[in-house]
C-alpha cells in the first residue's frame, strides 16, 4: 500500500512551514470517499488537491456491455441523492433518439417525481452541509422533512434512494389520489420548515460569519471550469437545462431560474434553499394540471436499437448539469456512453476556490458546492 | 449599525435560534410527540409498490403460476441474477418450468423481468425484512409450487384435451361452412391456444415499415416470437 | 461537632482515600447521568427518543457503554511519543476532581475549606490545558496536533474574559464589606472564598446574576469556550479534525478524557452558581440539593447551545475572544469598580 500515497502527501521538503494533510478519504466530512491532499501553512490552506477515483464502478463500460434497458438500474447509482432525476433523464434521452411518445399523465408524472427528487436532494445537502458546520440539529431536522419525500416516492417507486421507476415511455407505477394528496400536504409542511430553517439557520451569526465571503467562486471561474446548477447560478449565470432547454414538459410549468452574484457559500446556501421553493411551485402546479391516461405507450418494442449517429442529451440534476453522451451503432447496445456529471466540473473549481482559506473553510466550500462522489467517480 | 449594534443582533440571532430549538424540544418533551420509528416494535406500512425478491405469482384459477420458462426474465435481467430451466411437460402441450433459482443477493430490484414476463406471472414479494447471516440468498421460486405440480399438469391435461376436441368440432364446421379464409382464422385460434408456449425471439421488427401488418409477419415467423401476444409489434422506425 | 465535613475527615488517617473515593464515585455517577442527559436532550431537541432499551429511559445506557470502553483494547500507535502518551489521559482526569473538591455544596458540606477556592479552581483549569497539548502533541497526528494548538490558544485566550468576569463578582463580594456570622464569630466576606461569595448571596437575597449580568453572560460563554463545547467545541471539531486532540485515543484513555470533558462541565457550571445563582440558596428544598439543581440547570443550557448553534471558525473565535469578550468585561470590571468606589 505504499505505492499508494502519491509522493505530494509525504512530507519534508520546502520551507518547513507548509505541511502537508491527507484529508480523507475516510474523514467524517467527505462526502463519500472524496480525498483532498492538502498544503497547510499552519491553518491556511496553500494548496489543495481533490483526489477522486475511490468509488469507481465503470458505470460508463458497463453501459457498452449491456442493452439499453439492462443500463436502467444503473442509473439511479450514478448519483445515488438525485437517482429518480439521472433515471427519468436517462429514459427521457433514449425516448428523444428512438421517438418514442410519452402520455401526457406520465410527463406530469415524471415533473413530480423529479422535483419531489430535487428536494430530497437539496434537503440531504442542507443538512450535511450544517452538520459539516457543526450544527447537528438542523441535519436531523431537515432529514426528518427528507424522510417524508422518501416514503411518498417509495408508494409509487418502491425503492427510497436508487429508483427505478422510469421505463422507456412512462413510468413503472401511476400515481393515486392518496399519493398527490400527501405531496400536496408536505409542500405545506416544508414551506413551513423552510421559514422555520430561515429563522434557525440562515439568519444565525454564526452560520452567516462562516458563510460570507468564504470560497467564492466568481462569474468567470464558474464559467471556465463548467461549474453547473446551483454553484452556478450562486456565482450569477442564469443557466438552468430545464429552462436553457426545456426537456420533459418542463415548459409547462412557471417557474424562476433563481440567481445571486456573490458566489459565495452563502449565495450557494440561498440559491438552493430558493430551488426548494421553486421544486414546490413546480409540483404545485403539476398536481394541478394532472390529467388522466395511461402510463405506458401500449406498444412498445422488445428492444430499442440506438440508430447510428451520435446523441446527446442533458437534464438539470439537483447538482447542475448532467448529460448523456450515446454513440449508437445500430444495435440496443450503445458503443459508447458517456456521462457528463455535474460534481465532477465542479470540483475541479475547488483547488482555486480553496487555496488561501482557513482549513475549517475548506469544510464549508467543499460541502457547499455538494459533491457526490460515485457521480465523480461514475 | 455599530459595534455595540452588531454584537446585539448576533445575540438576537442566537436567541432566535434557541427559542427554535426548544419549541422543538418542548414538542417532544412535554407533547410526547416524536418522529422515531421503533422498528422491531412496530413494523412500517409497506407501500403497495414496495419491492423484495420476486416471485412467481399463485393464480386462483389454476392454483399455481403460470411460467412457462420463455427465459425472457433471464435475457433482460441486468444482473444475470435469474437461472430458470424447463419445457415441455408429459402429457401437456403447455411449457412448464422446472428450475426457477433467483441470486437475491446480485438483484438490484429494477423490475426488468417483472416487465419482461409475457404470462405476467412475476410480482415482487413482501418480505421486509432481507437480513441475512450469510450472503447465500439464493430463493428457489419454485419450491412452494412443486407438490401442486403434477397435479396441475393433470387438470392441464384435460383443459386441453377438451379444448382440442372442440377446436376440432370447431375447425370441422368451420370447414363445412366457408373455405379458406376460415380456415385461417381457425389456424390463429390455434395459435394463441400454443401461444404461452412459444419461446423464441421476436423478429426484429425495427426494419419493418409501420404500414406493415401483423399477421404476415407472425406468420412469417411464428416459431420465433419471443413475446407471442397477438398485439402488432410496433414498427418503431427509428429516428436518425 | 465538626463544622465542615473536611474538618470530620482532617481526624482521620484515611481522610485522604475517602474524600476521594468520594468524589469519584459521585464523579463517576454524574459523568454516566450527564452523558445519558446530553443524549436525552439532543434526542428531544431533535424528535427523537434517544437511548431507551437498557435500564427504565435508557439510564443505564451509559454504563453500558462504560463497561464497553473499559473491556476495549487500549491501543497504542507505533510512533507515539510514549509518556506523553500514556499521561495525558491521566492528566487531564486528575485536576477536575480537585476542582470539585473545593465547591462549596452547603454552608456545611464542602470537603476542601480553602480561603482562595476560586483562584484554585481557575488553577487546575489550567492544567487541563496542559493534558490537552500533550495528548495532541504525543499522538504524533496531524489533526490531534491542530486539535491541540487551537484548544491551547482558546482556552488561554477564553480564560482572561473568565477571570475578569468572576473578578467582577469578586470585586462586588469584597468592596461591598459583607460581614458574615461564620462558625458563631463574624467575619467580613472574602471574595476569593467560594462558600463566602454563597454567603454573601444568601444573606441579602439577592443573586449576583442581578447585580452583575454582564459578567454572568461573559462568564457562560467563556465557560463554554473552556469546557470545549459546542459552538466552540474547535479542538475536537469533528467534521473539521475527525476527532480532534483525542483522535489516537481509544477505549479507558478516550474515556478519561470523556470523563474530564463532562465533569468539566459540571465544574464550570457550579461556579456559576456559586458566583452567580447563589449556590446552595433556595427554599423549602436542601442546599446541596439546590446547588446541584442550579447547577444542572446551568448544564442544561450548556447542551441546549450545544445542539442549536454551528461551529464557529478558529479566527473568529479569537476575534470574538479578542474583540468582544475581553473589552466588554475590561469594561464589566471597571464599571463595578468605579461604582463600588463611588458607593
Amino acid at each position: 500500500m505504499t505505492n499508494a500515497v502519491p509522493p505530494e502527501a509525504t512530507p519534508g521538503g520546502g520551507d518547513g512551514e507548509v505541511y502537508s494533510l491527507n484529508m480523507g478519504p475516510q474523514h467524517p466530512s467527505m462526502h463519500g470517499v472524496l480525498r483532498l491532499l492538502l498544503d497547510l501553512k499552519g491553518e491556511e490552506v496553500v494548496k489543495a488537491k481533490p483526489v477522486v477515483g475511490y468509488s469507481h464502478r465503470a458505470h460508463e463500460k458497463m453501459a457498452e456491455n449491456r442493452n439499453t434497458l439492462q443500463f436502467l438500474p444503473n442509473t439511479s447509482r450514478i448519483d445515488y441523492l438525485s437517482g429518480m432525476i439521472y433515471n427519468l433523464g436517462y429514459c427521457q434521452a433514449i425516448e428523444k433518439i428512438l421517438g418514442i411518445e410519452v402520455s401526457e399523465r406520465a410527463v406530469y408524472i415524471r415533473v413530480i417525481a423529479n422535483e419531489l427528487n430535487r428536494i430530497s436532494s437539496h434537503l440531504l445537502w442542507f443538512g450535511t452541509f450544517l452538520l459539516d458546520l457543526g450544527g447537528i440539529t438542523p441535519f436531523l431536522y431537515s432529514f426528518d422533512d427528507r424522510e417524508e419525500i422518501l416514503d411518498i416516492l417509495d408508494q409509487v417507486t418502491g425503492s427510497r434512494l436508487t429508483y427505478c421507476y422510469g421505463r422507456f415511455g412512462g413510468v413503472t407505477m401511476d400515481v393515486d389520489e392518496d399519493f398527490l394528496a400527501r405531496t400536496t400536504a408536505f409542500l405545506a409542511r416544508i414551506r413551513e420548515r423552510l421559514g422555520m430553517y430561515d429563522d434557525l439557520v440562515a439568519k444565525n451569526v454564526i452560520l452567516r460569519e462562516r458563510c460570507i465571503n468564504v470560497g467564492v467562486i466568481s462569474t468567470e471561474m464558474a464559467k471556465s471550469y463548467g461549474v453547473t446548477g446551483p454553484s452556478l447560478r450562486a456565482s450569477g449565470v442564469v443557466y438552468d437545462v430545464r429552462r436553457a432547454e426545456p426537456y420533459g414538459g418542463y415548459e409547462k410549468f412557471d417557474f424562476d431560474v433563481p440567481v445571486l452574484h456573490e458566489g459565495d457559500t452563502m449565495a450557494r446556501f440561498h440559491i438552493r434553499i430558493s430551488e426548494i421553493e421553486e421544486s414546490c411551485k413546480i409540483i404545485e402546479q403539476a398536481i394541478k394540471g394532472i390529467p388522466e391516461g395511461a402510463i405506458l405507450p401500449k406498444k412498445m418494442p422488445k428492444r430499442f436499437k440506438i440508430p447510428e449517429g451520435e446523441y446527446y442529451f442533458a437534464v438539470e440534476s439537483a447538482r447542475g448539469h448532467f448529460g448523456m453522451y450515446i454513440v449508437g451503432d445500430g444495435t440496443d447496445v450503445p458503443a459508447k456512453l458517456k456521462l457528463r456529471t455535474p460534481s465532477f466540473s465542479n470540483l475541479s473549481a475547488m483547488p482555486e476556490a480553496l487555496a488561501g482559506t482557513m482549513l475549517a473553510d475548506t469544510i464549508a466550500i467543499v460541502g457547499s458546492i455538494d459533491v457526490v462522489m460515485p457521480e465523480i467517480d461514475r | 449599525m455599530g459595534y455595540f449594534g452588531k454584537v446585539l443582533s448576533g445575540f438576537g440571532s442566537l436567541l432566535t435560534g434557541m427559542r427554535i430549538t426548544f419549541s422543538q424540544f418542548a414538542k417532544t418533551f412535554f407533547g410526547r410527540k416524536n418522529v422515531t420509528l421503533q422498528y422491531p416494535k412496530e413494523q412500517p406500512k409497506l407501500a403497495p409498490a414496495f419491492r423484495s425478491a420476486i416471485k412467481l405469482i399463485r393464480f386462483e384459477e389454476t392454483g399455481t403460476h403460470d411460467c412457462v420458462a420463455c427465459k425472457a426474465c433471464e435475457r433482460i435481467c441486468p444482473s444475470y441474477c435469474i437461472k430458470l430451466s424447463g419445457g415441455k411437460v408429459e402429457g401437456i402441450k403447455k411449457k412448464r418450468v422446472a428450475e426457477f433459482e433467483m441470486d437475491f443477493s446480485l438483484c438490484s430490484l429494477c423490475g426488468l423481468c417483472i416487465d419482461a414476463c409475457p404470462t405476467d406471472t412475476l410480482e415482487y414479494s413482501k418480505v421486509y425484512e432481507e437480513a441475512g447471516y450469510n450472503r447465500d440468498w439464493r430463493v428457489d421460486l419454485v419450491a412452494e409450487f412443486r407438490e401442486y405440480e403434477a397435479e396441475f399438469v393433470e387438470k392441464q391435461r384435460v383443459i386441453e384435451e377438451k379444448a382440442a376436441t372442440a377446436k376440432k368440432a370447431k375447425a370441422e364446421a368451420a370447414k363445412k361452412a366457408k373455405e379458406a379464409k376460415k380456415a385461417k382464422e381457425a389456424e390463429k385460434a390455434k395459435e394463441a391456444e400454443a401461444e404461452a408456449a412459444d419461446t423464441a425471439e421476436k423478429p426484429d421488427t425495427a426494419e419493418k415499415p409501420p404500414a406493415l401488418e401483423a399477421k404476415p409477419a407472425k406468420a412469417d415467423a411464428p416459431a420465433k416470437a419471443e413475446v407471442p401476444t397477438a398485439e402488432v409489434p410496433t414498427a418503431e422506425a427509428p429516428k436518425s | 461537632m465538626p463544622e465542615t465535613l473536611s474538618q470530620l475527615l482532617d481526624d482521620s488517617v484515611l481522610a485522604m482515600p475517602i474524600a476521594a473515593g468520594l468524589i469519584m464515585g459521585a464523579l463517576t455517577i454524574n459523568v454516566l447521568m450527564l452523558v445519558w442527559a446530553e443524549r436525552k436532550v439532543s434526542a428531544w431537541i431533535q424528535r427523537r427518543m434517544g437511548p431507551t432499551e437498557v435500564g427504565p429511559f435508557g439510564l443505564l445506557q451509559t454504563l453500558a457503554d462504560m463497561l464497553k470502553l473499559i473491556s476495549k483494547q487500549l491501543i497504542t500507535p507505533s510512533n507515539v511519543d510514549k509518556p506523553l502518551f500514556h499521561l495525558a489521559p491521566l492528566l487531564a482526569f486528575a485536576p477536575v476532581i480537585a476542582a470539585v473538591a473545593l465547591m462549596p455544596f452547603s454552608k456545611s458540606l464542602i470537603l476542601v475549606q480553602n480561603d482562595f477556592g476560586l483562584l484554585f479552581v481557575f488553577a487546575f483549569g489550567g492544567i487541563a490545558v496542559i493534558a490537552i497539548f500533550m495528548a495532541g502533541w504525543g499522538s504524533n497526528n496531524k489533526y490531534a496536533l491542530l486539535g491541540a494548538i487551537r484548544s491551547v490558544a482558546q482556552s488561554i485566550s477564553y480564560e482572561i474574559p473568565l477571570i475578569l468576569s468572576a473578578l467582577s463578582v469578586v470585586l462586588v463580594v469584597n468592596a461591598m464589606g459583607f460581614t458574615l456570622a461564620s462558625g458563631g464569630s463574624i467575619v467580613v466576606a472574602n471574595g476569593l472564598d467560594l462558600s463566602h461569595i454563597v454567603m454573601a448571596q444568601d444573606q441579602h437575597g439577592l443573586w449576583f446574576v442581578l447585580v452583575q449580568p454582564i459578567a454572568a453572560i461573559i462568564y457562560f460563554i467563556s465557560a463554554l469556550a473552556e469546557t470545549n463545547r459546542a459552538p466552540f467545541d474547535i479542538p475536537e471539531a469533528e467534521s473539521e479534525l475527525v476527532a480532534g486532540f483525542h483522535t489516537e485515543y481509544s477505549g479507558m484513555r478516550f474515556s478519561m478524557f470523556f470523563f474530564a470533558e463532562y465533569t468539566n462541565m459540571l465544574i464550570v457550571s457550579m461556579l456559576a452558581v456559586v458566583l452567580f445563582f447563589g449556590g446552595w440558596d433556595g427554599p423549602v428544598l436542601p442546599g446541596p440539593l439546590w446547588f446541584f439543581l442550579k447547577s444542572y440547570m446551568v448544564i442544561f443550557v450548556m447542551m441546549w447551545v450545544r445542539w442549536t448553534f454551528p461551529r464557529l471558525r478558529f479566527d473568529q473565535l479569537m476575534t470574538f475572544c479578542w474583540k468582544v469578550m475581553i473589552p466588554l468585561s475590561i469594561l464589566n470590571l471597571l464599571a463595578t469598580a468605579f461604582v463600588v468606589a463611588v458607593l
